[in-house]
């Protein structure tokens, strides 16, 4: 299956949904042809996906058209849109989808994210929405215990969560 | 000679802004401390001689201690200015996540030919290196989180920060290192240093645009009820995410290498491998700063302060080959230069020294 992610943030930022971008981008490589179009000048690697970085220190205006464009490059032969909600992915999703018939789907990722009346209209053309994120991972700390039974819940977290998107997406029209 | 008129100069500014500053500080209800930790010793030589100097000092109203800053000099007003507006654009900073703790305000006035900037003085039960090395641990890596919390990417965050903390970009870091570089010569190496960083400028930049504090040492932060105050707002600057642990594991590597240690190792195991790469890179930066900060210290001193200097490049020289070949420095090189220093230091900047970490 060929995914394109689209979000406004990604490590090095530090913020959420960042973190669960780039985890989801490497465990979905594994299986499928992932490419993920992301906001930021030099994002970290991730094996065996494709990253498409917008450079945030633009105008406004010059940053929302690359980030369109890009989108559109990378969503036009896809099966599956997958993005993070926030106006700034909002906006060029809702332009490209007039332009391609990938179905989309809004993962609401970012709880500090303003609602937009993008947001409203892009809703209606969504194939679906998801809710739910895994936890963070737990921290290993140099002075306390491997902290085993949470590393296992987050892996089992991460794998009920990459199953149901996967399902999600060969359903989604 | 150089030592003894730098000494000398300094001594003469300092009993000139002292009696200016008495009747001022009198007048506004705070008194001075008999004891004044941060006048004596090596003072001198830690900031510049020609402009840009102010005191700092302890004071008191109605029993409570103060940090007191003050200066009549126009290098020294901009810099108390400087730290003031730093701390007035943290508070309301639209793009960091967590919130800093530091100092309350508690007077900034311009009287005669003084600025004088008052903030409260943090009790704290214990210092920083008095704690348990899994408490500093934690204590640390809290501040840093906190700092790395405020990360500004975009055009308009680039625009609200440039004008007040400035930023270090990656062509910056190596600009300044080939400069060190040329400096330390002929008494320090620093060519590989420079060319590492001329080699992974990309990884430089990658981890730019995080606030971080240039000088994250012990005597810089104070810590109370399990939190970090971050004191000197004036080192706080947007570049590298990791220049400020940098500054704390280098200095750790002398005073505590377990908790340098148990910091490079936190990265290696929860971050990108990017990530350790990044804090290599700054630890070499910041290391090929300090060598050439002590260079800068040869033709301005003699006798024993002379040597100590040479002892300190010798030294910090040999943590800079450690690190850039991911080894550490062996227990005996540190006991060895730590004895040299103690023999070579002077009673009034050992007397400095006494809780100043």
């Amino acid at each position: 299956m060929k995914i394109v992610l689209a979000s406004a943030l990604f490590p090095p930022d530090i913020a959420s949904p960042a973190p669960y971008v780039k985890e989801l981008t490497r465990r979905l490589a594994g299986a499928h042809e992932v490419a993920a179009v992301v906001y930021g000048s030099f994002p970290e690697r991730v094996e065996g996906a494709r990253i498409v970085a917008v450079s945030k220190r633009r105008p406004l205006p010059l940053r929302l058209i690359s980030f369109t464009l890009a989108l559109w490059r990378a969503a036009r032969h896809a099966d599956i849109l997958y993005i993070e909600n926030g106006a700034s992915v909002e906006l060029p999703a809702l332009l490209i989808k007039w332009l391609v018939r990938t179905p989309l789907i809004i993962h609401f990722g970012d709880p500090a994210a303003k609602k937009y009346f993008s947001q409203k209209m892009l809703l209606r053309r969504a194939a679906g929405t998801i809710t739910e994120s895994p936890p963070g991972r737990p921290e290993i700390l140099p002075f306390a215990p491997r902290p085993e039974a949470a590393l296992a819940a987050y892996e089992q977290s991460w794998s009920g969560h990459v199953r149901m998107l996967e399902e999600k997406f060969a359903h989604a029209k | 000679m150089q030592n003894n008129t730098g000494q000398n100069r300094w001594g003469e500014y300092r009993e000139r802004e002292l009696a200016g500053l008495r009747p001022i500080l009198k007048e506004l209800g705070f008194e001075l401390a008999a004891d004044q930790p941060h006048l004596g010793g090596e003072r001198h030589l830690t900031r510049p001689l020609g402009s840009g100097r102010k005191l700092v000092l302890v004071g008191r109203r109605d029993g409570a201690r103060v940090i007191i800053k003050a200066s009549s000099e126009a290098g020294g007003i901009k810099e108390i200015e400087h730290e003031r507006t730093c701390r007035e654009i943290l508070e309301r900073i639209s793009f960091a996540y967590q919130t800093f703790l530091s100092p309350k305000e508690l007077l900034f006035v311009c009287r005669g030919a003084y600025t004088i900037l008052i903030t409260e003085f943090i009790e704290q039960e214990r210092p920083f290196v008095e704690r348990p090395v899994e408490e500093q641990f934690a204590l640390a890596l809290k501040a840093f989180k906190a700092q790395e919390s405020a990360h500004a990417t975009t055009y308009a965050h680039a625009r609200i920060i440039k004008n007040t903390f400035g930023e270090m970009r990656a062509a910056g870091y190596v600009k300044k290192i080939k400069r060190y570089t040329q400096e330390a010569k002929p008494h320090a190496a620093l060519g590989e240093a420079c060319n590492f960083l001329s080699h992974n400028m990309q990884t430089l930049e990658q981890y730019g645009g995080f606030l971080t504090h240039w000088d994250f040492t012990p005597q810089n932060i104070r810590v109370r009820g399990g939190d970090i105050y971050l004191l000197d707002h004036s080192s706080l600057h947007f570049g590298n995410k990791y220049e400020g642990w940098a500054r704390l594991i280098n200095f750790m590597a002398l005073y505590n290498p377990p908790l340098a240690g148990a910091l490079v190792q936190y990265v290696r195991d929860n971050r990108a491998p990017e990530e350790s790469l990044a804090l290599k890179l700054m630890r070499v930066y910041r290391l090929a700063e300090l060598v050439r900060y002590y260079v800068g210290w040869l033709p301005n001193t003699e006798d024993n302060l002379n040597e100590l200097a040479k002892a300190r490049i010798a030294f910090w020289s040999e943590v800079l080959r450690a690190v850039l070949g991911d080894q550490e420095v062996p227990a005996a090189v540190i006991e060895s230069y730590k004895q040299k220093r103690d023999s070579l230091r002077s009673e009034e900047e050992k007397l400095r020294q006494v809780g100043l970490h």
